[in-house]
């Protein structure tokens, strides 16, 4: 399956980061967005996107609210979903979760958990 | 005679009435002078703590600035960290496409070798010296020990990539301070405007803070690098996976 990650980040060094470290799992083919309805703009240009990593604090529109409006949209609401935040809590966890936000990754992260999550969504799909 | 003794009567406690109404206003007048002291007293001590917080207040602006300042100026210095890493990384790559060339030149090298080695006809003194010069060009473990060199400066810089996520959690952290300001700049202004409300309301008419509209940001944001977060959110993750329903959707956005 050839995977293009659409990469939401309002941080500049993050994007670059998460970037980088796709590309040293292999993974090539991305295209970025700044915020929440940023990433919605690019989701409506780009039907070959077919994989979101997503933060959560953002402005203009969250990850979280990214994330609800993906799964209410029944052109994108498949959409594997990877949320990279520094929200730890247990509440945050568990909200994310209730929209089917497919799996959660802690700031700062490293390749390998990277690596494992990713794996763990594509191999469910 | 009976009325003019009732009405004397009613006179005398009239008087009564008066005399002990004097008596308190004898007290009282004392009190009510300190009170008038206190309060000439008192105004212009407002009015110093009133030009006090309008002085703070009017600083707000210029600390949250710094702060927004501060989070701009490491995001391009951690952009150009990024830069010269991946300047770095192509160079690597670069050198290390060089050196497969040379170690495959190398092994053309060694089956030309041994092609001349076979056309000798055992001829002792030649084979010996064609060995020892080949084994002088051999450059194949130094080639192999500066591949791991490069291997390892090139999984550093990838580490010092990945330490870089520090500015996002401190930038978060910048707006949670930022935040505060804001909310301690509020509350301020709204004390000075109940206690001055004419003069100090024209000064603040002039003070607007920077701070960026909708922004969102994790006041714990912290830099961890352990695996203990992510281990603990891993365990929610399984804990909680199955268990979201749309009625836990609903509750949470109500």
């Amino acid at each position: 399956m050839d995977l293009k990650f659409l990469v939401v980040d309002d941080s500049v060094t993050m994007r670059r980061i998460v970037i980088n470290s796709l590309k040293n799992l292999g993974y090539t083919s991305y295209v970025e967005a700044t915020d929440g309805k940023d990433a919605l703009a690019k989701l409506a240009a780009d039907s070959s996107i077919n994989f979101v990593i997503t933060d959560w604090n953002m402005p203009n529109m969250t990850g979280l609210e990214l994330s609800q409006a993906i799964r209410g949209d029944a052109n994108l609401s498949k959409l594997p979903i990877l949320m990279v935040t520094t929200r730890g809590v247990k509440e945050d966890i568990v909200q994310a979760l209730a929209i089917k936000v497919n799996n959660y990754v802690v700031k700062p992260f490293t390749p390998q958990v990277l690596k494992e999550k990713l794996d763990a969504i594509l191999a469910n799909l | 005679m009976s009325n003019s003794i009732s009405n004397m009567n009613q006179v005398f406690d009239k008087l009564k009435d008066l005399k002990t109404i004097f008596k308190l206003g004898e007290k009282v007048i004392p009190i009510i002078q300190n009170l008038i002291q206190f309060m000439g007293e008192i105004v212009p001590l407002l009015e110093t703590i009133n030009k006090s917080i309008s002085d703070s207040t009017q600083k707000i602006p210029q600390a949250t600035n710094q702060i927004n300042d501060v989070t701009s100026a490491t995001e391009l210095a951690t952009t150009e960290i990024l830069d010269l890493v991946d300047e770095t990384s192509n160079q690597l790559m670069e050198v290390d496409k060089v050196i497969g060339e040379i170690k495959e030149r190398d092994k053309q090298a060694n089956e030309k070798f041994d092609e001349l080695v076979n056309k000798l006809n055992g001829d002792e003194t030649l084979v010996k010296l064609i060995n020892e010069y080949k084994e002088l060009k051999d450059n194949g473990s130094n080639i192999d020990s500066i591949s791991e060199t490069m291997q390892k400066i090139n999984d550093n810089s990838y580490k010092i990539t990945l330490s870089l996520q520090v500015q996002d959690i401190t930038s978060q952290q910048l707006s949670a301070v930022n935040h505060l300001i804001e909310s301690v700049n509020d509350k301020l202004t709204t004390m000075v405007q109940e206690i001055d409300h004419s003069d100090i309301k024209q000064d603040f008419e002039h003070i607007s803070a920077s701070i960026p509209q909708g922004v969102s940001f994790d006041a714990n944001a912290k830099y961890d690098p352990g695996h203990d977060r992510q281990d603990k959110v891993d365990e929610i993750v399984s804990e909680n996976q199955e268990k979201a329903t749309q009625e836990d959707i609903d509750k949470l956005f109500s």
